[in-house]
């Protein structure tokens, strides 16, 4: 078995993407058929933002993936320049 | 038929059933709200569950993988030989 801080980090994404995963079912899966007068709607937002925040959060992740594979291309042209 | 092209050709029966459906009602399909509700949004909601997926898998991975105590220090001691080695050729770090 791993030890430390492995064994920490590994159960916390476990953890997580479980408790996205919940959230989420309950959001898209069985909010719709719960009387719309129940308690439990309080907690989730409206139900465009089911779609939206997954879109935006994807974009985002491109974007930093994007500025990444720029920032290495950049200094490997500079150490390229430096070189010759 | 290559990977790519089953994975692509069933992507494109679940998006062209998804969009059916979707559009049913204009073009005269009636189904009940609450069907119309959970669907709409059903392909976020597959890729959400795939990278939930994909994360609590890397998770438990990184959890449950072995230490090679023995097998660690012998790398590290063959490391500092190599560089060693190395060092006396001629290449700097």
């Amino acid at each position: 078995m791993a030890t430390g801080t492995d064994q920490v980090v590994g159960l916390g994404l476990v953890a997580v993407s479980l408790l996205i995963f919940t959230y989420y079912t309950v959001w898209v899966i069985l909010l719709p058929f719960i009387d719309s007068q129940h308690v439990i709607h309080k907690y989730f937002l409206p139900r465009a933002y089911a779609v939206a925040i997954p879109l935006a959060v994807g974009l985002l992740l491109l974007l930093f993936v994007g500025v990444f594979i720029t920032c290495v291309m950049l200094k490997n042209q500079k150490v390229a320049k430096k070189a010759q | 038929m290559t990977k790519l092209a089953q994975w692509l050709w069933g992507l494109a029966l679940l998006g062209s059933t998804w969009a059916a459906l979707t559009m049913g009602p204009t073009l005269g399909l009636e189904l009940p709200l609450t069907c119309r509700e959970v669907l709409w949004p059903l392909p976020a909601y597959l890729l959400v569950t795939v990278g939930c997926f994909a994360l609590g898998t890397v998770g438990y991975r990184v959890a449950t993988f072995n230490d090679c105590e023995g097998a660690a220090l012998e790398l590290q001691t063959q490391i500092q030989e190599a560089r060693a080695d190395l060092a006396r050729k001629g290449l700097r770090f």
